[in-house]
């Protein structure tokens, strides 16, 4: 961008001077628990560039990868989501917690994330006895489809076990802290 | 009864902070065993909410928006956008929504647009001496362009919500998106005229020159992108993983300004937007769901029609309704709860599904940039370190342009569907 400081020292008609790259990024809080995730994305974007060459450039899509990205699609989501329940990001309003007071209001956020982590445990249950009833395979190829529900099964439960860890680092807070960290966390790096 | 419960739970639940797709999911289950229905369809909905192809568009169209902030692209287009438009008066507001409508054709969420593009222009207008209410108020209500100009997240879940033609609605949005900029635009010459702003700068073509060449190559990106949807030549999904591969292209190879380093920063910020969304698009499933199967739709439906039958009226009824629903709800849900109760209204009404799409999605725009759920506001708060309160306020009289643009394209179809309708004539399309 035009460098505002040089502005007024450079001669009239000289290109401005443009600094291009961003300043240094930060990976610290990377995690192991982010690789399922990551592994899943990059899985995806390696399908769906592989369908989208086979169908331009050798002009023959292959038949299977619709179905499997459909499927990695659903992996994506759920892998991705135990990063975003570590992280304590899922998109949430904090709006009416700016007007409670403050012990009231860490009243409700432990009893919202232990809500939370009740519901992951659940859903994780559903998702096992989901699986277990599926004997159906894949319409494209010979996978059963009960692993996808395996896969969201173990999904929910590390969402569940992350949610637990929210849920006693919370109740341990201060009502202060608490809610001064759910402020920070209440910006969604981006969502529509 | 047990559907008010689920409303009142839903709501409870949302003003009590749970995660969004929390709130959808246990007000569903909750309805869900009273009624007596096996707890399985709640994961059920859950997972195949999400099982659809276009949606496979979403990480992509982040991961692009991503990979151009990152690598500096952004940047470049703010100086092209700056030497091209610098000159008029109250000029960076101009070239602030310059460089939106241009980001636009690159990225699908509006919120991208604040948090990547909005830094720059909050900066460079705050360094050049502007106040830091118009700055904020412009560069929120030109962040609302992104989705509205395709590729646009919220009108792929749209188009899967309401079995649409994502193509056609790509199509539909570009002329209301270029609209909408006439539109701020014309609000900045407003404020440059009664705050007497100053031209920031003459316009040199040496300067434009320049700028244009180092921005020569990411400006082909929108039209590899909306070219290709529009005339049929990449599907959106395909266009999306284009517009990655071009991105990657550009900062690994042309630029040299992403390192494996900045990749897996990009990676991990995809991963957890999509999450964060998809978590909600599954969610909305299954409330959605209920929605149906307990036929809200047709309720509403009569409801509303035995109050009035006047195109113009239920128009303006169900426009309010998703404006205050937009003002309350985050966008991606609003989008999957309303769609199965409002469409079916609008299209008894001889209303196009295109058309209403396109002014759902500016109305829940508008809802980004008015509390509660004021998620653009949240977001430059941060970058620009305005209290959220004053956001508002700023951001306020910009309101007044993209309402009146949101009533010009309700009832004007023609507006939405002159170019669709071009692109691709016969029912169907693409």
């Amino acid at each position: 961008m035009t460098n505002p400081k040089s502005e007024s020292g450079r001669a009239n008609g000289a290109p401005p001077t443009i600094e291009f790259t961003d300043p240094e990024v930060n990976i610290d809080d990377f995690r192991y628990s982010d690789l399922p995730g990551l592994l899943a994305l990059w899985l995806l974007a390696a399908i769906v560039f592989l369908q989208f060459f086979t169908r331009y450039v050798l002009n023959d899509s292959l038949a299977w990868t619709e179905e499997i990205a459909r499927y990695v699609l659903i992996i994506v989501a759920y892998f991705g989501a135990i990063s975003v329940t570590r992280r304590g990001t899922h998109i949430f309003l904090e709006f009416f917690y700016r007007y409670l007071p403050p012990k009231f209001g860490k009243f409700l956020a432990v009893a919202m994330e232990a809500l939370s982590t009740g519901f992951y445990a659940y859903l994780s249950y559903l998702a096992v006895i989901l699986a277990l009833k599926t004997r159906t395979k894949m319409a494209s190829i010979e996978i059963p489809k009960s692993l996808l529900y395996w896969g969201v099964a173990a999904a929910l439960a590390a969402m569940a076990a992350f949610s637990l860890y929210w849920l006693i680092r919370k109740i341990k807070q201060t009502p202060e802290d608490l809610l001064r960290e759910m402020a920070e966390h209440s910006v969604p790096a981006n969502s529509d | 009864m047990t559907l008010l419960l689920l409303f009142l739970v839903l709501f409870f639940l949302l003003i009590a902070g749970a995660p969004i797709a929390v709130a959808l999911g246990v007000s569903s289950l909750v309805f869900i065993l009273i009624d007596g229905l096996p707890p399985v369809v709640v994961l059920h909905n859950m997972v195949n909410g999400i099982n659809s192809f276009p949606l496979i568009a979403v990480p992509f169209f982040i991961m692009a928006g991503n990979l151009m902030n990152t690598a500096g692209i952004t940047t470049r287009i703010f100086a092209f956008a700056s030497a091209a438009m610098g000159w008029m008066h109250g000029g960076l507001g101009h070239v602030n929504v310059g460089a939106s409508v241009i980001f636009a054709g690159m990225s699908g969420a509006a919120v991208a647009d604040a948090g990547g593009l909005g830094n720059i222009e909050i900066k460079a207008m705050r360094d050049a001496g502007y106040d830091v209410d118009f700055s904020v108020g412009i560069t929120a209500a030109s962040s609302t362009i992104g989705p509205i100009i395709p590729p646009s997240l919220p009108l792929v879940v749209y188009g899967v919500v309401a079995d649409t033609s994502i193509g056609k609605l790509f199509a539909a949005g570009l002329i209301p998106g270029l609209i909408m900029a006439l539109s701020l635009m014309a609000m900045v010459a407003f404020f440059a005229k009664i705050r007497n702003y100053p031209r920031d700068e003459r316009f040199i073509l040496r300067n434009f020159l320049y700028t244009f060449w180092h921005a020569i190559l990411p400006l082909f990106t929108p039209m590899i992108i909306v070219g290709g949807i529009l005339f049929g030549i990449f599907t959106p999904t395909e266009a999306a993983i284009a517009a990655v591969a071009y991105s990657m292209f550009l900062g690994i190879v042309v630029y040299r300004t992403l390192d494996l380093k900045r990749i897996l920063r990009v990676s991990m910020d995809t991963v957890d937007i999509t999450a964060s969304i998809m978590m909600i698009v599954a969610a909305s499933a299954i409330f959605a769901w209920i929605l149906t199967a307990e036929q809200v739709a047709q309720h509403f439906a009569s409801g509303l029609l035995s109050f009035t039958d006047n195109k113009t009226a239920v128009l303006l009824i169900i426009m309010l309704v998703v404006l205050v629903v937009g003002c309350f709800m985050e966008t991606i849900a609003a989008i999957t709860i309303l769609t199965p109760v409002l469409l079916p209204v609008a299209v008894s009404l001889g209303v196009d599904p295109v058309h209403f799409g396109i002014i759902l999605i500016l109305n829940l725009m508008i809802g980004l940039l008015t509390p509660p759920v004021g998620l653009v506001l949240y977001v430059l708060s941060r970058v620009s370190g305005v209290p959220f309160e004053r956001c508002v306020i700023a951001t306020a009289p910009f309101l007044i342009p993209l309402v009146g643009v949101l009533l010009l394209l309700t009832f004007i179809p023609e507006l939405s569907m002159w170019l669709p309708n071009r692109l691709y004539p016969g029912p169907g399309g693409n």
